[in-house]
């Protein structure tokens, strides 16, 4: 076994943080604690694609540079150390694009795929699956994609669009077989779908932390041709399973307040006043200790599920594990880091007017704290899922 | 970072599991825990044969210059089936203090007996209040021309009774730690056996006015410091090697209870409470690893990493003994009888844990190497 990178691998995190320390020292973007990912930035998905950077692992016949997962988390998570603002070409770059190298047809592949590489055109995808009656259970889906000639006809309802206000397209599970007789993880189908099409709403829904960051989409009468259908008819489901490990293993888990924890650390290393009371100190120490040794264990899961899925495994029951893992000691950090800067915590804090001890964007984490362990699969879930797949425990 | 097992190794954990396997199982573990000895003689003499003891030993006294990592996946092995022997304090620690403390001389005179398992040493560091007192040790060493006399107390000694030589550390004359060999059966040495909470036998040793000739010294007199800490370390890896082990064998265990124990019309693995438990403790097993292989890893590639070794031993510490609780939750009462090994994991995860360190010391270590 081997627990350091190569120094390929260690001259490649280096270009990525000298790219980021120019782009930060420029004002390119600022750090910030905020949603999954930040962004959109078009300009700034553009500088990445000059480099190559978007499409990392896809095979070279479609543009990629056919590099390893491994290589790709190193990417992210330098990029995700600063918070770089990644969002425009995030989701395309992480599930559309190896879903359509896997299931896509070969005209999807050729439209798609170079504009995502390069940033060109529209590549802002958001994630058309939630509805107010299948979240959890997503095979409970009733948005309807009703066959008519060489179209298809979309009636439905989703929530929790995350950018769908700001997204051209959305992917899309949509129910396409309505025979009682089939199961219900066997009538669904994922489309792309065009967000600005006529007869899609957009209805912002604000989150408790006070922003709009995702949305009701209400789908009405809209026409999508066939050649938007991604795989097969009704496989929705089966594309899905080999999609939403790679939503589930990345860094991006673990490292959403990532600058909230530095901050912690830094703050209580350096601040005389944290250090007034021994006793409070040596608590101190030990809890942040605690952190950093899960902090520790879930950056090496995540890189093991990279690994895995490297070594051509569909490590659905560890990612699920990991991801489980990862977002609960989010939470925690929040939490501490609270506690160890007592009741000013709570205050937001302006440019102008902030406690003096005061970490950045703490206050919004805590906020966005409950949805860690929801979006992209709660803990719950994902626990059923590593004992149902993993240690194949009944039903 | 490669995650896989190169083929050697794998070939000694397949190898030594199936040894094992064959010769041990519940009624073989609990048998030699009643026994006097507190270890089998005919599995010590298979294990010597096979070369674990000589695993990490140069070729020159008997070893086979194999690597750490080796070493690491055979104690995983043995905590899997909680096989209670002398590899540990003999083969592990006390072999190691002489390897890297002493001169040729007695490396030449004592590993080579040591590794062939003819000799089985253990190592007192234990105070009597249970700490590890190397760095300023309590135990007096007064010098009298070339007598040294020996005045103090040790708890937890393992396999003192059988010991040819029990390694000490004292303070000789207000110098640094010096370490000792101490003959169990010469005058002065008392030993009382403990009952603990370890599967191996244990003893309190009260040395009074023991006398020793200067050649029982270990290396040279005060430096102790130079490399008592570096052999904690691969102690301590070696027992989360030991932990991780124990740790699969209780997932395993209570996943496959789970499955076949039927309650409300239906196996209890199918309710959900049981599942995310079951989820838990796969999640404590699978980061334990990460954690625990990557200092195993670091040190055997000669590697300094003071902070991994630390971080694997708190995390393992925690992960191993909540496991075990979930299993008793999950066994219900059956596993709460003596019928069942899951007491001995309970044990072991908890006598583990407070060894070497336990979750409060080491992360104040790691807090330490953050900068704190």
């Amino acid at each position: 076994m081997r627990f350091e990178f190569t120094p390929e691998q260690e001259k490649f995190r280096e270009e990525v943080k000298a790219f980021l320390e120019k782009e930060l020292t420029s004002g390119t973007f600022e750090v910030h604690c905020g949603p999954l990912v930040e962004g959109p930035s078009r300009e700034f998905s553009r500088k990445m694609a000059e480099k190559g950077w978007i499409g990392l692992t896809w095979p070279k016949k479609y543009g990629g540079q056919g590099r390893s997962y491994v290589d790709k988390f190193i990417l992210m998570e330098e990029l995700l150390k600063v918070r770089a603002p990644i969002s425009y070409h995030f989701a395309a770059d992480r599930q559309v694009g190896p879903a359509l190298i896997k299931f896509g047809s070969e005209w999807q592949r050729e439209f798609f795929l170079p504009r995502i590489i390069k940033a060109k055109g529209d590549i802002n995808f958001c994630l058309l699956f939630s509805e107010p009656n299948a979240g959890s259970d997503l095979v409970s889906v009733t948005t309807r994609a009703e066959k008519d000639g060489e179209y298809y006809v979309v009636n439905g309802q989703k929530v929790w669009t995350s950018g769908g206000h700001q997204a051209a397209y959305g992917w899309l599970l949509a129910r396409t077989s309505f025979d009682e007789k089939i199961p219900r993880h066997a009538a669904c189908s994922e489309f792309i779908f065009d967000m600005k099409a006529p007869g899609v709403t957009v209805r912002p829904i604000v989150d408790m932390v006070g922003r709009h960051s995702f949305n009701e989409v209400f789908i009405d009468n809209v026409r999508i041709h066939q050649k938007f259908l991604v795989g097969s008819e009704n496989e929705g489901f089966k594309q899905i399973m080999a999609q939403v490990d790679h939503e589930r293993a990345g860094l991006e888990r673990l490292m959403q307040n990532y600058p909230v924890y530095q901050d912690l650390i830094k703050i209580s290393c350096t601040d005389p006043h944290l250090k007034k009371d021994p006793e409070f100190y040596a608590w101190v120490k030990n809890a942040i200790a605690d952190i950093e040794i899960e902090y520790n264990v879930g950056r090496l899961l995540c890189y093991y599920t990279a690994w895995l899925i490297d070594q051509g495994k569909q490590p659905s029951s560890q990612a699920a594990l990991t991801k489980a893992f990862c977002t609960q000691l989010e939470q925690r950090i929040n939490d501490l880091a609270t506690q160890v800067l007592g009741p000013s915590s709570s205050i937001k804090g302006t440019p102008n007017s902030k406690p003096p001890l005061f970490i950045n964007d703490l206050y919004e984490s805590y906020l966005w704290g409950p949805s860690y362990t929801l979006q992209g699969g709660s803990v719950e879930v994902l626990k059923n899922i590593v004992a149902l797949r993993g240690l194949k425990m009944p039903r | 970072m490669d995650f896989s097992i190169n083929k050697e190794t794998r070939m000694i954990k397949e190898s030594v599991r199936k040894y094992l396997s064959r010769k041990v199982n519940y009624t073989t573990v609990t048998d030699i825990m009643s026994g006097e000895d507190g270890y089998s003689k005919d599995i010590w003499k298979d294990m010597c044969q096979l070369g674990w003891t000589g695993l990490i030993y140069d070729e020159c006294y008997g070893g086979t210059n194999g690597n750490f990592f080796e070493l690491f996946t055979i104690f995983e092995e043995i905590g899997r089936v909680q096989l209670p022997s002398p590899l540990f304090c003999s083969v592990l620690v006390s072999a190691l203090l002489i390897y890297e403390g002493g001169d040729e001389s007695i490396k030449m005179s004592t590993l080579p007996h040591l590794i062939r398992g003819e000799t089985i040493y253990t190592s007192a560091l234990m105070d009597e209040f249970g700490q590890y007192d190397y760095k300023w040790p309590s135990l007096e060493a007064n010098q009298d021309n070339d007598v040294i006399v020996l005045n103090g107390a040790r708890t937890m000694v393992p396999y003192a009774a059988i010991a040819d030589e029990i390694i000490v550390c004292g303070n000789l004359q207000g110098k640094n730690p010096t370490l000792f060999r101490v003959d169990p059966r010469a005058a002065g040495v008392s030993l009382t056996l403990l009952e603990t909470l370890s599967n191996e036998k244990r003893y309190k040793v009260d040395l009074k006015n023991v006398k020793l000739c200067r050649s029982k010294i270990i290396g040279q007199i005060g430096s102790g410091h130079d490399y008592i800490g570096s052999v904690f370390d691969k102690a301590i890896v070696c027992k989360c090697a030991e932990m991780l082990g124990g740790l699969e064998y209780i997932v395993d265990a209570t996943v496959a209870y789970a499955k076949d124990r039927h309650q409300f019309g239906k196996p209890i693995g199918s309710l959900q409470a049981v599942q995310h438990h079951c989820a838990t403790m796969a999640t404590y097993l699978e980061g334990s690893r990460m954690i625990t292989c990557q200092a195993a890893s670091m040190l055997s590639e000669g590697k300094r990493c003071p902070k991994e070794i630390a971080m694997a031993k708190a995390y393992i510490s925690q992960a191993y003994k909540a496991s075990t609780w979930l299993s008793h939750q999950i066994h219900g009462g059956l596993g709460f009888t003596s019928e069942y090994p899951i007491h001995l994991y309970y044990k072991h995860a908890k006598v583990a844990e407070l060894e070497f360190g336990s979750g409060w010391f080491h992360k104040q270590k790691v807090a330490s190497l953050m900068g704190f």
